[in-house]
């Protein structure tokens, strides 16, 4: 079904008595009247505030010859460059002590500027006109590149090199398969022209999601309510098509760091009641010193790392293991999982929902780990089911609540009990050497 | 496509009941001790602080390691989570709950830290309460934490800036403040069950013990805290006064050698704590010296990537303040350079009223952002009340940096930024040169 924006904001009007223009307090979550998705959810205790933006763009860019990272390079292009009138956003947000982080996923990107709540207004105005209209400068994309090239480093060298090259493991063609992190010399390659396409298609109002978390005063999305994009802008992008290869391959990559990874193809975020289970296991086997594996794995020297990603369609279960001890740890890591496909008993299972309700919840302790959740539910599509939302009494708290045993050990059986997609990360010496200035 | 349906049903979610202001500090007479709490009506966790007087200060030299090995131990007690059940280590017990049990060496407190939802500190509360009561150090629980302890001591080599920040603190502090908090592989092996039955019996008392609470505090949280206190023995201990070695009082470079590609520098300068009148001003001045190394990058820079970082120890006294210099991002010499030529600027020309202006911005900003997460905000409740101050003291320190004047900064620059002493760590395969 075709809806159009007009439509939504008429809905909204219905739904909840007003819009955030207006002078009544505005909804929770809306459409502003310049066309832009926001969540609004205050924590007047708490000592600063988060402003985030999310938009739908794969991490490779719109063309057909995918760059990894290069989503994550516009947006920190566009932070560095000074727009017309003012000051670059990384300045501004660093004048007032906050920090300003950029996350690049595999299809959708994230700026979060964490500041104190007296400066949550001019962040919010520097924010929304900085990428509603961006504008990426040459001295803009040498920072920016200088920033990716950093994030890009720093990530080869640990668990995420693994997740990114599982991608290609399981699917034949997407973002996902394309990859999240890049190569600093990939990026380097990238024109001011491309960027700056790149910026204008991704960063459009339509596109974006604005969450505002912490110590925010609600009249603040007035001031920027009406902000809109170029003329034609109605349509936000949609999530790209991932493409599951027949049988999960295997592969063997150069890389920074030595380790394996495995993963499973799991369900869409749609099926919440799935995916909720997949996050319960992900806790339960691969919780830091208290999941099974950890337990199981002692004091050998082998990092694990596991997770289910809840993406639109459909979801994914990584699992990384590296370190000195890592090939040791590889068939505890295989049996512990293939252990899930049998039902816990009730005091084990009971515990350990317990622990997963608490380890969900401290996730979601400061105002930019908040947005996070917001922002990554609301770009997947179904932001009702961040367990952000309401709390313990939430949507996805209930689902948590109605998890058995029994529907645990069969969501377990149906996506994780085929065989993984397995990559091999063999360590290559790193040639690239960063001495600073 | 963005599901649209969901869009248009979250709008009539109706807007959760949000107090407009936050809630200032409330005082709880627990029998003598005192709870602290501050609550978040939007928090879903609370966080229960114990501060049990029992840091670093109470170590001997042949004791390092002691506070966190009899820390460690409450933790590897093994508790029965129920009745009939088998006993397993508190952590496992706290977490089994939906809760979790913490612990962190400070100079003169150790602070456990219990979290959880109101629910699940309700059932995690007697358990943790049963085992400060009466933990065990039994060789078996003390061989347990020794290896946990082994991990934290790894973990904090890993980071040069705490690193660097260590050696200037044993170089700073006279006594047991200035030891390494987990004490090291060879210490904490010669530390038996004897040594920490007695530490334990000595220091973990109810009279020189609080609690602070934040997040959705209530009945739940309350009844906690009168658990966690009434579990410790009666009774007080003097506390000794930390001392400390001016930095700069006889100009020393301290040295090790790591495997690392670069080396990291660290500069020590003493500096007031928290509640001091020059508190403010020298907090502006952390703001400067770190600022004017910031290179206009695009996004906020993790630590291995700044070339100039800070941190500032303010909640004990003496207080200090350590300014560390990344050499893979900077020229260590250069760095060091201009650190000297900034804070004998400072001291000798006032800065303008526009700079000024500009670091103060930056420098209550960075004040907000010091309490993120429940448990820093926890522990800065707890500092403060440390300090002897006021429950909220840290809601007064942006008023107060406000205030400050291009002679504050000049005078903390004098009082406390001309001595200084510099720890060096350098690369393995370069000491020989």
């Amino acid at each position: 079904m075709k809806v159009t924006r007009a439509a939504i904001i008429a809905a909204l009007l219905v739904c909840a008595g007003g819009t955030a223009g207006a002078q009544t307090q505005p909804a929770p979550t809306g459409i502003l009247p310049g066309g832009v998705m926001y969540e609004l959810r205050p924590d007047p205790a708490q000592s600063a505030a988060a402003i985030a933006l999310w938009y739908r763009a794969p991490s490779g860019g719109f063309d057909m010859t995918p760059v990894p990272g290069l989503s994550r390079l516009a947006a920190a292009t566009v932070a560095a460059s000074t727009p017309i009138t003012g000051t670059p956003l990384s300045a501004l947000v660093g004048r007032y002590g906050g920090q300003l982080a950029v996350e690049a996923f595999a299809d959708s990107v994230a700026i979060t500027a964490t500041v104190p709540p007296d400066r949550v207004a001019a962040t919010l105005r520097a924010m929304t006109g900085d990428y509603f209209s961006p504008v990426v400068t040459a001295p803009g994309l040498v920072a920016g590149l200088a920033d990716s090239a950093d994030d890009a480093l720093l990530r080869s060298f640990g668990p995420d090199a693994i997740e990114d090259a599982l991608g290609a493991a399981l699917f034949a063609g997407g973002p996902l398969h394309d990859g999240i992190i890049g190569t600093s010399e990939a990026l380097a390659e990238q024109k001011l022209e491309g960027v700056r396409a790149f910026a204008a298609r991704a960063f459009r109002p339509s596109n974006a999601i604005l969450i505002l978390t912490g110590n925010v005063d609600t009249s603040v999305l007035s001031s920027v309510a009406n902000r809109a994009g170029p003329a034609g802008d109605a349509v936000p992008e949609p999530s790209a098509a991932e493409v599951a290869r027949p049988a999960p391959a295997a592969r063997r990559v150069d890389a920074n760091i030595a380790g394996t990874g495995l993963a499973w193809i799991g369900p869409p975020i749609a099926d919440e009641a799935s995916a909720t289970a997949m996050d319960f296991l992900a806790d339960m086997l691969f919780a830091p010193k208290s999941g099974a594996i950890a337990k199981a794995l002692g004091t050998r020297k082998a990092s694990v790392t596991g997770k289910f990603v809840t993406y639109h369609h459909p979801g994914i279960f990584v699992v990384t293991i590296s370190g000195e001890d890592a090939a040791a740890a590889r068939p505890i890591v295989d049996q512990t999982i293939a252990a899930a496909i049998k039902p816990l008993a009730p005091g084990a299972f009971a515990a350990a929902r317990a622990a997963f309700t608490y380890h969900l919840l401290q996730q979601m302790d400061a105002p930019a780990d908040i947005a996070d959740t917001f922002g990554w539910y609301a770009i997947e599509g179904d932001p009702l089911y961040a367990p952000a939302e309401g709390g313990t009494q939430g949507r996805y708290f209930r689902l948590v609540a109605g998890l058995s045993p029994a529907s645990v050990a069969r969501t377990a059986a149906k996506y994780l009990g085929p065989p993984p997609a397995v990559v091999t990360l063999n360590h290559v010496e790193h040639t690239e050497r960063r001495t600073g200035s | 496509m963005r599901s649209l349906a969901a869009v248009v049903a979250s709008a009539a979610v109706v807007f959760p009941l949000v107090p407009a202001h936050a809630a200032a500090t409330t005082v709880v007479d627990l029998g003598g001790p005192h709870a602290y709490v501050r609550t978040d009506a939007v928090a879903s966790l609370a966080t229960v602080d114990v501060f049990v007087r029992a840091g670093l200060d109470r170590e001997t030299l042949e004791q390092n390691g002691l506070a966190a090995l009899v820390a460690e131990s409450v933790l590897r007690t093994p508790v029965a989570p129920a009745v009939g059940a088998a006993p397993i280590a508190l952590t496992d017990a706290v977490d089994a709950c939906g809760a979790s049990i913490s612990y962190a060496i400070e100079p003169e407190y150790v602070r456990f830290s219990l979290q959880g939802t109101p629910e699940s500190i309700a059932a995690a509360a007697p358990l943790v309460a049963r085992t400060l009561a009466a933990p065990s150090f039994a060789a078996p629980t003390l061989a347990a934490a020794r290896i946990a302890l082994g991990g934290r001591i790894a973990d904090s080599e890993d980071d040069l800036r705490f690193v660097g920040m260590q050696m200037l603190r044993s170089s700073y502090y006279r006594d047991g403040a200035g030891l390494p908090a987990y004490g090291n592989a060879g210490s904490l092996s010669a530390l038996g069950d004897a040594a920490a039955r007695a530490f334990f019996a000595a220091w973990y008392l109810r009279g020189d013990a609080f609690v602070t609470v934040v997040g959705r505090t209530g009945p739940a949280t309350e009844a906690a805290s009168r658990a966690l206190i009434a579990a410790l023995p009666s009774g007080t201990a003097a506390a000794p006064s930390i001392a400390a070695r001016p930095f700069g009082a006889e100009p020393k470079r301290i040295v090790t050698h790591r495997d690392v590609t670069a080396p990291y520098v660290a500069v020590g300068f003493a500096a007031p704590p928290i509640g001091d009148p020059d508190f403010a001003a020298t907090w502006v001045m952390r703001s400067v010296l770190v600022g004017v190394f910031e290179r206009g990058g695009a996004t906020t820079p993790s630590p291995f990537f700044r070339p100039v970082g800070s941190m500032y120890a303010y909640d004990t006294a003496p207080a200090h303040f350590v300014l560390w210099i990344n050499g893979a991002r900077i020229d260590p010499s250069t760095g060091l350079g201009a650190v000297i030529a900034l804070v004998k600027g400072t001291a000798t020309k006032p800065l303008s009223e526009t700079v000024l202006n500009r670091y103060k911005e930056t420098a209550r900003g960075e004040w907000a952002l010091e309490t993120l997460s429940l448990d820093e905000r926890a522990a800065a409740i707890g500092n403060a009340i440390a300090r002897g101050l006021d429950a909220d003291a840290g809601d007064a320190v942006p008023a107060a940096i406000s205030a400050v004047t291009v002679a504050d900064v000049q005078r903390v620059a004098k009082k406390y930024f001309q001595k200084f002493d510099v720890a060096l760590v350098i690369p393995r395969e370069a000491s020989g040169g």
